[in-house]
Formats: C-alpha cells, structure tokens, sequence
C-alpha cells in the first residue's frame, strides 16, 4: 500500500514535479550552512569549515541529482526524453523518416491486409456457444471444388443415423429476398431458411422477442409466415424499438411476422456474408422444387472428436453415394466423399479456394516486409555514420551505453509505431480491395467481409511494427552498444570506421540482392504461367472476337421464327465492314457453366467407373471458322443439317479415346436418355471449354440450326479491332431481332480474362513485389556504392595520381556491385528456386523447374546492380586528384 | 571523497528508515540537519550521514506518508523543513521494530552457539 503511494506519487512528480527544484536547494542550502556554521564554532576558520562540511556532508549538487531521482521515475523520465528527442531526431531528418515511414506502411500493410482476410476467413469465431464444438459437412465430388450444400433428404440421412452430434441443424440461403416493412420500397436482402433446431443449436438468446423455434418450423406457410431479423435491419429499419416484435413485414410479396430479432454480435453462419431475415426452413421445403443446397452444423457431443465424426459420417455417405451414382448413372459419385470441418469460424464457400492464394499473398508481402527492414537497416546504419559525432560527444560527456542503445531503440520504435499505425490504414483499404478481387473471381455469393480491423488485426499489425522495430533496429543498438568513447573520439578526426560496421553494410546489401531475387523470380514465375494460360494449348484464337449475348425470353418470339431471324442476323452481320466471319452457339468458350451429358458410342464398352461426362455445344455453321478452331476431318455443319437426320462434331480428345484406331465418320453418338443416336460428320482440334486450367474435355458438336434448338451467343471475327463494330452490330440487332434485347457484350479475351481474375491479380501483386523488391535492392546498392565512393575518395585520388585511368575507378567500383550482387545471387538462387516449388504448392499448374524466371531474376538483378553503379562510378572517374590532395 | 564511505552508509541502507522513524518518534519533529547530528551522536561517531542519502530516504518516508513536512523558524530563527512522525509511520516503525528485533534475536542467537 505504502509502496503503491510512493510510486504514485514518483509518477506524479515525473511530470507534474512533486516538490519544486528550488526548494530542494533550498533545503540542501539551509544543511550545508548549519553545518558550515557548527564547524565554524568548532573554531575552524571559514573557508575550511566550509570545505569541512561538504566532506562530511557531500555536495549539494550530488544530493540534488539524488533527490530528483527520488523524486520522480528516473526511467520513465528519461523515454519521455528519449521519445521527445527521437521525435525531434525524425522532424529534422524528415526525407529520410518520410522514406522509412513509406517503407514500413507498405510492408506492415500488405501483410496486415492478407492477415484481414485471413482472420475474417478462418480465425474470427462466430459469437455462438462454444464455437470449437461446431463443424459442418462438405460433399466432395472427384475433380470439383467442396461444396457445403446438400439435398435435403441427405441431410435427414446425416441428421438422424448419426450418434456423434448432440445437435445437427440445417441452413439453407435465401438470396435476393424482397423485404419491405409497412409502407416502403422492398430492398434486397440476404436471408437464410433454418431449421427450428438452428438458434437453441447454436446456444443464441435474441436480443428482443424471441428467436424460431421447432414449432414455426413445424407451422409456417405462406399463410402464417414468421421472421427473426438482424440487429442492424432492426436498428435500420425500426430504430430498435421493442415494439417492432409483432409487426409485419413483406418478404418477396408475403406478408410476415417479426418474432424476434437476432443478437447484435451475431451476422449470421456465412463467414464471407451476413443476414439480415432468418426464415423457417419449412418455407424453402414447401417451394416448388424443394430446397436443394442445405448446410449442414452439428455440435460434437462431449468428448467426441472430430476424427470420430469423420469416421461415421464417412460410413454413413456411402449410402447416399450409391443412391446418386445409382440415379445418375455416374459410377463416380462412388467415389465422392462427405468431408467434416471445423465451422467455429462460420461456414464458408470461399475458405478452400482462398486459403492458398492468401497463404501464398502473405508470403509474398512477408518477404517484401522483410526486404524493407533490411533496407531500413542500411539507412539506419548510414545515417549512424553521419551521427557518430553525436554519439562520441554525448559518450565523452558521460552517456552509458545502456542509455545509448535505449535512444537508439526508442527511435526504431518510434518509426515502427507510426509506420504500423500508417500501415494499418492502408491494410484497411488493401484488404478492402482484396475483398472486391475475391468477389470478381466469382461462383459465390457476393461477399460482404468486415474487414475493419478488430482485436486481432490490431495485434498482429502490433506484433509485425514491434518485429520489424526489433529487425531493423538491431544494427543500429548494436553499434551504439560498440561505441567506446576512445575509438569515438579518434572517428571524430574523419578517419575510417571500423571494418564490421563496413561488413554489415555489404551483408545488408547481399541480404537484399537475395530477397528480391526470390521476389522476382516468383513474379517471373506468374507471368511465365499467365501467358501460358492465355496463349497455350486453347484450340482456338481469342484475339479480335466480339461476343454478343441476346436474351429472347419476353420476345414472345416461337423458336421457328426465332431461328428465321437469327439466320438473317447472321447473314446482316456477315456483311458489316470489317467482320471476317459470324457464328452463334450455345456457350462460348471459357464462359462459366458447362453443358454435360453422359453418353455412349456403338460398339465402345466401358467400365462404369471410367464414364465422364461429355462437354455439348450447339453451333451454328462457320462456328469453328469463326473462332479459330480447326476442322481436321469431315465437314463443318450446314443450314442444310435441318432437315437431315442428327448430326454431330467430335473433337480429338473424343476422337481419341473413343476410336483410338478408327475413323470416327459416319459412327454414331447417343446420349442417356435420349434414343436417336447422332452420327458423326467431322472431326476438330481440342479446344478449351470452361476453365483455362483444365485440357480440352471430351466434347460434342451439335448443329445450332437442326431441331430447332436456337442458341444465342453471336461470336463475330473481326480484321478491325472487335469493339469498333458494336454500333452497326446493334442497329443489326435492331433491325432484324427487334424485340430481343442485347443482355451482354464482350469480347473472347476479356473472357478468358475474367475468369483468370485470381491469377491475375497474383500475377499483378507478384510483380509489384518483385518490382519493389527490384527498386528496394537498387537504393540500398547505391546508397553503399555513393557512401564508399565518398569515403574512398581520397584513396582514389592517390591511385589516380599514380596513374591509375578512368576506366580503372570505373572498374573497380562497378566490380565491387557486381560483386555483392554475385554474392546475393548466390545465395538468392537456390532460395529462388525452393520459392517456385512453395509457389506450386500454393497454386495449381504452375511449370515449375522453369530456367525462365530465374534466369529472368538474375538478369533483372545484373541490370539493377549496372544501374545503381551508374552514378557512384561516374562520380568516382570525376574524382580530380589535384584537388583531393591539395585538400588534404 | 564523500564517496568513500559508502560502504558504511550501504550498511544503513535497509535501517535508515527504521532509524529516522524512531529518533522522530522519540524526539518529535526536527530538521534534516539535526536529524543526522542526533544519528551521528547517538552512534557514537559511527554514521555519518551524507545529504545525497539522508534527503532521499526523507523524501521516500514522505511519498509514503510515513512522515510529513513543513518549513518552520528553528530556535537560532533561520527557516528550515522538519519532519514529524505520522500515524501511519507510527505503525510502520511498530512493525518493522517487530521485525528487526527477532532478527536481531535470531542474529545473537546463532553468534553465540555457533561463533
């Protein structure tokens, strides 16, 4: 208790000063003259006496520095010196903090702006009674992405055969819900169906009213119609009045009860989305169709494992396995599995796709982080150099090292805290701008992530601003603790610095030589494999092709005079000046969604397990001209085909594996369900279909124009550049198709483009990487290069008055790059090359073992290393050796 | 050097505030200067305090409450600061008496079975 008074009361003095300094002397005054008085009367004389008394008594300075230690927190006092003086040193070597500051923001934001993601994606847990206990069923078809939805009798199946889960609710989405309260205009709205199990599952209380139960779930209709709405619609749209329980709202057209409204912490089960209407999940059952795509969340009872889970789950999914694969004749399904994941973090559709890229982002943004501490360093250390005069005269008046090294520490601090703080508004914004990357890749919900920083971004840019302090502000403590005042004092003449100082210089420059390597090698890798993606293997020619979406519902047009006027479209764009050639089809190639259907061919036996399915389009005649597809057998289709016996066109992969030592002429195709068989009239090369990832799948060509099946992708060749012709395009249109509307216009690369959009942008952030880290190498090689030009100038001023020439310096000093840089690449490469197998690992179909990129980072690096070399040896051949030695 | 006698004065170091309370307890309240003179009496000579130790030691008594301060006229009327005991140094000297005592005992005890 006494103790706690005095440190309160030393903390007050600290800053408020408890007793004044004047009267402490004071008091030490009145001691030393009674005491030079009672010497006195002693019968000393005055000047002894006196002398007497401080001998006896010690000095009243000492005694002051003593009390003042007393006084206040003698530590504490001295960071608030060494933050004011820190802050002090950064205002007046403002270019410099302004570079450092820059620094540390983009490698603290980038790393914190993954790290965003990450936590919204995988760490944040929902605000539900034990999180850790609650899992959720991914159904995994070979070859396809994990999916969380399930038909609703499966779910049943899991719900009630399973002894593993105290509690196992269905979920179902509810997208573009029209939701409107009493005299409004309805608003979209995410909503969700659950099951009555759902809420008391998850161990919710609602904030007022009262959340659904069994017994909504087991009443509700389009008749008597229950809801529990989100805090923030209650907030929105009733300014969180009680009284809003009870009253109506309409939902798509149905007029519904408010039950309830949700917890204000809880934003629904979807970690990438929130909801803002709970529906019964009855409803979803009674639509037509039934409700397909149930979640299914179980909570583990006690002491079950989620290994345990696995296990049963895994048995029980070979029923439903054998039912589907029995149903759809797809022998695959066999091999499906039901996998079981933790959903503490909610459920996501966008966790398994993103964990890679984001991983691999926050590698990349790691080393960058990394890189620019090294460069920090290096500018610490340099401007050290300038401030060694400092450092000796505060070391000669009597500074200990510890206090040194703690002023040089509070100044790393200083910047990491202010470059963290900078960086976590970028990251706020960067992560922003992930979050829209994520959402343009697409095949999910739009996304509505938090991504305002919460406890745990807070920490982690904390934690990354303290690393990066401790990083970069190593070197320059470590040489403050070196410092002795003697060698100081003999620097202070100008002459020399010791040689490890030197070493760390070079071993920073190598350092960074090595990091950007690795940085460019990978953003070398991801060009590499954007342009494959793009140019290799498509079976077709993406360039100059306009893609021309119309939409005939609501035309009221019958498919005969549809397809009349589509024929005469084709026929009106053919003429357009500059068009080579037009087609039309059921899908264009890399369009998202695939036509499949099984299939068999007469006299080709296979096992049930080695059936795909096969990949359809409708086209029109010219299709394969229009695109740039080969025709490598038989013929192209007709208009003629309409009123001839079924046709087709196979491409080689289908040509391959079914007729692997025949001609596939004149056989003929059937697909299940479908009793006329197709013959075949030609064969084309392998084109891409949906995905740039994946070889061309086994593909059928049907004719556009036979059955009436009319398509309308338009896809049109131009010589000109495709977009300069969608003004006669549309008055074609226009014209001849009047009442269909034009639903959407592209062009075949910005296709392909679009569904490339995560590639990419990790191409693009990888190059910036490696552009940065290429920039970074190159400040800290020249700002080595112009230091020890500076420093040896004298030197090359002697060599030159012995003769040495121009090009001699020149040589030297450009050597001395070249050097470090071998060195960094050294020492780079191999960790260049380790980095392209991470980066495999991290993305699919990467061409690892690639020389290009590497190659590409040490030619890239060779260039940066002539360029930073430029001036410092430029300046070093000016160097006049009359006038070095006359200023000697 | 006044230095020099640090060794003495580090001895004092934990009893110092046990001293200065019981010589203000007994005496009732004095200035800093006579407070040492009255230590270094009762000592015979053997502490001498020097000022960067005694004004500390007061002003820690102080920050705990355990003394309180005030600038008085003294007797020869030159003004000073004197310390006073409080209630709560009254206790603190009570306990702390406590304690040293029976490591006083503790420390005569084992000199004299085992010296």
């Amino acid at each position: 208790m006494s103790h706690l008074r005095e440190w309160a009361h030393r903390l007050a003095g600290t800053f408020r000063r408890g007793r004044s300094d004047r009267d402490l002397l004071e008091e030490l005054r009145v001691h030393a003259q009674i005491a030079a008085e009672s010497a006195q009367r002693a019968g000393e004389p005055v000047d002894a006496a006196t002398r007497a008394a401080v001998i006896r008594h010690g000095a009243v300075a000492q005694a002051m520095e003593a009390q003042r230690d007393q006084r206040g927190l003698p530590w504490l006092a001295d960071l608030h010196g060494d933050v004011r003086y820190g802050l002090r040193g950064l205002i007046r070597d403002r270019g410099l903090t302004t570079v450092i500051i820059l620094l540390l923001a983009l490698g603290i934001g980038s790393t914190t702006a993954v790290f965003t993601l990450i936590n919204a994606l995988m760490l944040r847990t929902l605000p539900v009674r034990a999180p850790e206990e609650l899992v959720y069923l991914l159904s995994h078809y070979p070859g396809d992405p994990r999916n969380a939805g399930l038909d609703w009798k499966y779910y049943e199946l899991f719900r009630d055969q399973n002894h593993v889960f105290s509690d196992f609710v269905g979920t179902s989405p509810a997208w573009h819900l029209q939701v409107a309260t009493a005299g409004t205009v309805p608003e979209e709205l995410r909503g969700e169906y659950v099951v009555g199990r759902f809420f008391p599952a998850l161990g919710l209380d609602p904030a007022t009213g009262r959340l659904i139960t069994d017994e909504d779930d087991r009443m509700a209709s389009a008749d008597a119609n229950v809801a529990v709405v989100s805090w923030s619609y209650w907030n929105r749209h009733f300014n969180r009045d009680p009284a809003a329980v009870g009253t109506r709202i309409t939902v798509n057209g149905v007029s519904t009860a408010v039950i309830g409204v949700a917890p204000r912490a809880f934003t629904g089960i979807i970690a990438e989305s929130k909801t803002d209407v709970w529906l019964p999940m009855a409803l979803a059952r009674q639509a037509k169709g039934g409700v397909r795509g149930v979640g299914a969340i179980g909570r583990l009872k006690p002491g079950t494992s989620i290994e345990g889970a696995r296990a049963e789950i895994s048995v029980l999914n070979r029923a439903r396995n054998e039912e589907i694969a029995a149903r759809g004749h797809d022998a695959r399904w066999l091999l499906a599995t039901m996998e079981v994941e933790p959903a503490g973090a909610g459920l996501s559709a966008l966790r398994d796709s993103a964990f890679k890229p984001l991983f691999f982002l926050m590698a990349g943004a790691g080393l960058l982080l990394l890189l620019a501490c090294t460069n920090i360093a290096s500018l610490l250390v340099a401007r050290g150099a300038t401030r060694r005069r400092e450092m000796a005269v505060r070391v000669s008046i009597g500074a200990g090292r510890s206090r040194l090294v703690r002023q040089v520490l509070t100044e790393s601090l200083l910047l990491a805290a202010i470059g963290a703080a900078a960086g976590l508004l970028l990251a706020y914004f960067g992560a922003a701008a992930l979050v829209r990357i994520l959402d343009a890749v697409g095949r999910h919900e739009p996304l509505q992530i938090d991504v305002r920083p919460d406890a745990t971004v807070l920490l982690f840019s904390a934690l990354a601003g303290l690393g990066t302090a401790i990083a970069f502000g190593m070197i320059p403590a470590w040489q403050a603790f070196a410092m002795s005042p003697v060698s100081c004092l003999r620097d202070m003449s100008g002459v020399g610095e010791p040689k490890s100082h030197r070493r760390f210089g070079q071993g920073l420059v190598v350092a960074q030589v090595a990091l950007s390597a690795v940085l460019l090698t990978t953003s070398g890798l991801f060009a590499r494999y954007l342009s494959d993606l793009r140019h290799v293997g498509l079976g077709f020619n993406a360039d100059s092709v306009l893609l021309v979406h119309l939409n005939p519902q609501g035309s009221h047009l019958n498919a005969t005079v549809l397809t009349a006027r589509y024929r005469e479209l084709l026929d009106r764009l053919q003429g357009i000046p500059g068009v080579r050639s037009v087609s039309l089809s059921a899908t264009t190639p890399i369009a998202k969604g695939s036509w499949l259907r099984f299939g068999h061919v007469d006299g080709f036996q296979e096992a049930p397990d080695k059936r795909r399915y096969l990949f359809l389009n409708a086209v029109a005649p010219k299709y394969f001209e229009t695109l740039g597809t080969a025709v490598l057998a038989g013929r192209d289709f007709e208009f003629q085909d309409a009123s001839r016996p079924r046709v087709a066109i196979v491409n080689q992969a289908m040509a391959r594996y079914y007729f692997p030592d025949r001609s596939p002429l004149g056989r003929h195709v059937t697909f299940d369900g479908d009793s006329l068989p197709y013959e075949i009239v030609g064969v084309v090369a392998d084109a891409k279909y949906e995905s740039l990832h994946e070889p061309a799948p086994r593909t059928v060509y049907l004719n556009a124009f036979q059955e009436g099946q009319v398509q309308s992708h338009f896809a049109i060749r131009t010589h000109v550049p495709p977009l300069s012709v969608l003004r006669p395009v549309r008055r074609a249109i226009d014209d001849v198709v009047r009442p269909v509307r034009l639903e959407s216009v592209t062009t075949l690369t910005d296709q392909m483009d679009a569904s490339i959009v995560l590639e990419r942008t990790l191409a693009g952030l990888s190059g910036v990487f490696g552009a940065m880290g290429g920039l970074l190498a190159a400040m800290g090689l020249y700002g080595l290069l112009a230091y020890t030009v500076a420093r040896r100038r004298r030197e090359i001023g002697v060599r030159m008055a012995l003769g040495a020439t121009r090009a001699n310096v020149v040589r030297v000093v450009a050597g001395s790059a070249l050097a470090w840089v071998l060195v960094g690449l050294g020492l780079g490469a191999p960790a260049a090359i380790w980095s392209q197998r991470f980066a495999a690992a991290m993305v699919e179909n990467l061409p690892i073992n690639d020389p290009l990129p590497v190659a590409f980072s040490i030619l890239a690096m060779t260039v940066v290393a002539i360029v930073a070399a430029y001036v410092p040896a430029r300046r070093a051949a000016r160097v006049q050796p009359v006038e070095v030695l006359r200023h000697e | 050097m006044a230095n020099e006698r640090l060794p003495k004065a580090d001895v004092l170091q934990g009893t110092l505030d046990l001293m200065v309370l019981r010589t203000l307890s007994t005496i009732g309240p004095l200035h800093g200067y006579a407070l040492s003179a009255r230590l270094e009496q009762a000592s015979g000579g053997a502490i001498q305090l020097n000022m960067g130790t005694l004004y500390p030691a007061l002003m820690r008594l102080e920050q705990r409450r355990f003394v309180r301060a005030e600038w008085r006229v003294t007797d020869t009327s030159r003004k000073a600061r004197f310390y006073s005991i409080t209630a709560a140094g009254r206790r603190q000297l009570a306990a702390k008496q406590a304690e040293w005592d029976q490591m006083a005992a503790i420390i005569h005890t084992l000199q004299h079975n085992l010296g």
